[in-house]
């Protein structure tokens, strides 16, 4: 990532307060409300927010929110359509004079990875084809968590969810929302973790400064439908990054830069065995076709990597 | 508490019982209060919703029942028996409260400075239930924690069955305090005094907030039944840790460059715990006088 000119070299550089407002109804441990956390700070006060239907709705539930401006709620297929119409409106306000320019707003549309891969897809992948201006955000928990957690096309292969209980767990594929968005030529795509967050933050602070169609996409351990103690929510999401099972990486200009490429990786089970989801991998038998399929896939990833 | 009414209702249910149970959530997520509803008859229940008038409440978490919005407490009368899990003693809680209910109470163990016997819980208050109804044998109560927790370990649902049966056994000299009475017709029913709000225009009742971060006036801070604790000779001041991996903002750089935790709203999820180099913040039980401290609470 280009070095110069960012404002976050190291944690220290870090906001020392915070934006987003305490008391949120989430669970205790969240890594989606980490990730939202980090990243309200540096795109600042003037967002608004367009949500889908996920966890993140209990947010802003009247006449309680944690944010320090608007907020709308859509249905759950149809917050990129949402965002294009407050983006027009603003637009007209300020063509009109009726507001003035500095008081215009980032518009930033935030959905879980059940909306962002599944029914809003359509939207979506409308609303980059008329280059609207405007920063998605998906905390990815991997899987339909404000429902219980069933599975979403987000869900990692062998994962256990509400809806893939058996012994082999989840027996689809992670769909690579990175690539889906990238194919379409946006203004910029990104992953981060909130357990990163200096990456993150370099990342926010870079895509906050374009226009047109952006993306970050946040890996968000969830302690209740990962199933795992909510103390090791970042330890997770370290790990997620060190064992290469979350790449951190970015697209703007037609080019696809890894921002963090782990150097040794400590076998991907090290990340899997702290979460329940995974307990079947490895009780009351080791499920060894499993944990290599796993990793081979991970393996792979890598070695495309140049 | 979910599974404790599931394991309850279904303990009423093989003695032959009609019975209903259900749990009622808030919208919020892990971690907030939960309420779960057990209605039994030998005859056929015709009432349904929330027990408004409960012969037994069970209070798994004693921190709960000063929470007004909580509400633990509605609908106790001279007919209730109110079961606390708590380290007070039944006569402290009859004096706090003043109530006409009769007060039992449910050990917790001193020694739970761990999270690990937190989860059963929920099966021990399901065991003490089940001796107060005086109704349930010890087969049918232990089948039907079998029942409810076949998707578990069998060590798990083995631990499960003693600590409910500890607790059906602890409650041994109340036995049967639970009684079951008349039935409730249609015309006893009383309307709750709910206020009827008029119909009015959008403009006027569509929900906009004017203020910013009004989320702060949620006290989260109550979810929490382990505090984190600084210790200040150890803490290097590296603030941009703690503060920014907590999920909630609830570690801000506060005086002398030290980080401060706003106990008003930590949920206790404890990532600072895991997170803290210098390993200065200790995960402290919230009954603990070192848990007040931290806060310049007397305990
Ligand atoms: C059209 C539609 N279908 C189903 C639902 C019910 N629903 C509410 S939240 C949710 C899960 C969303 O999953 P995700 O987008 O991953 O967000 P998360 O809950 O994980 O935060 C579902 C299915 C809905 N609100 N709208
Ligand atoms: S279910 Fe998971 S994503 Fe949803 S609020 Fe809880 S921890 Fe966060
Ligand atoms: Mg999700």
């Amino acid at each position: 990532m280009n070095e110069t000119k960012t404002a976050f070299k190291r944690m220290k550089d870090l906001p020392s307060t915070h934006l987003l407002g305490t008391g949120t109804p989430m669970c205790a441990g969240c890594g989606g409300l980490q990730a939202i956390h980090e990243i309200y700070d540096i795109l600042g006060e003037k967002t608004v927010f367009v949500n889908a239907a996920g966890c993140m709705t209990l947010l802003s539930v009247y006449p309680f929110t944690p944010f320090r401006g608007s907020w709308l709620y859509t249905s759950m297929g149809s917050a990129p359509a949402g965002a294009q119409g407050v983006r027009d409106a603003l637009d007209i306000l300020i063509q009109k004079k009726r507001i003035d320019s500095r008081e215009n707003l980032n518009v930033v549309v935030l959905t879980g990875d059940g909306a962002a891969n599944g029914i809003g897809m359509s939207a979506t992948s409308g609303a980059i084809e008329r280059d609207l201006d405007f920063i998605y955000i998906c905390y990815d928990n991997e899987g339909y968590g404000n429902t219980g957690q069933q599975y979403s096309s987000a869900t990692p292969h062998a994962a256990r969810t509400a809806t893939s209980k058996g012994p082999r767990g989840f027996p689809g594929y992670k769909k690579d929302l990175f690539s889906i968005w990238a194919s379409h030529k946006p203004t910029y795509v990104a992953t981060v973790v909130g357990a990163e967050p200096v990456d993150l933050a370099r990342k926010v602070e870079k895509s906050k400064k374009m226009k047109g169609p952006r993306m970050l996409i946040a890996l968000s351990p969830c302690p209740t439908g990962w199933d795992f103690n909510p103390m090791e929510a970042v330890e997770i999401g370290k790990l997620a990054v060190r064992t290469g099972v979350w790449p951190l990486k970015e697209y703007a200009d037609g080019k696809v830069v890894h921002t963090k490429i782990p150097g040794r990786r400590p076998p991907v089970e090290e990340y899997l065995k702290l979460q329940g989801r995974y307990a079947h991998l490895f009780r009351p038998d080791r499920n060894e076709t499993l944990l290599r399929e796993i990793q081979a896939r991970v393996d792979a990833y890598w070695d495309g990597v140049e | 508490m979910k599974t404790a009414s599931r394991i309850l209702g279904t303990a009423l249910f093989l003695e032959g019982f009609e019975v209903q149970d259900a749990p009622r959530y808030g919208a919020e997520r892990r971690g907030a209060p939960i309420f779960a509803y057990v209605r039994a008859s030998r005859e056929p229940i015709n009432e349904r919703g929330i027990i408004r008038q409960p012969h037994l409440i069970i209070v798994a978490d004693e921190t709960l029942v000063p929470v007004p919005a909580a509400g633990v407490l509605s609908g106790i009368t001279k007919i209730t028996t109110l079961l606390v899990h708590s380290f007070e003693s039944p006569e402290t809680w009859q004096e706090r409260l003043n109530t006409p209910a009769r007060i039992l109470v449910l050990p917790a163990a001193d020694t739970v400075e761990e999270r690990e016997d937190i989860p059963f819980v929920g099966t021990a208050c399901a065991g003490a239930a089940a001796r107060l109804v005086g109704e349930i044998s010890r087969e049918f109560l232990i089948e039907a924690i079998h029942h409810e927790l076949a998707h578990l370990s069998p060590d798990i649902v083995q631990k499960n069955t003693e600590k409910a049966m500890e607790a059906y056994d602890l409650m041994a000299s109340h036995e049967g305090y639970i009684k079951e009475d008349g039935d409730f017709s249609g015309g006893a029913y009383e309307k709750p005094d709910w206020v009827d709000l008029p119909f009015e225009e959008a403009r006027r009742s569509a929900p906009a907030i004017h203020a910013a971060a009004t989320s702060v006036e949620v006290k989260t801070g109550l979810w929490r039944t382990m505090r984190p604790v600084i210790d200040f000779e150890h803490c290097n001041r590296c603030w941009w840790v703690c503060s920014t991996f907590c999920p909630d903002s609830a570690i801000e750089l506060g005086e002398d460059g030290f980080p401060e935790i706003d106990y008003d709203h930590c949920k206790g999820c404890m990532i600072c715990v895991a997170q803290c180099p210098a390993h200065a913040i200790e995960a402290v039980a919230e009954h603990k006088p070192k848990a007040h401290a931290a806060e310049g609470v007397e305990s």
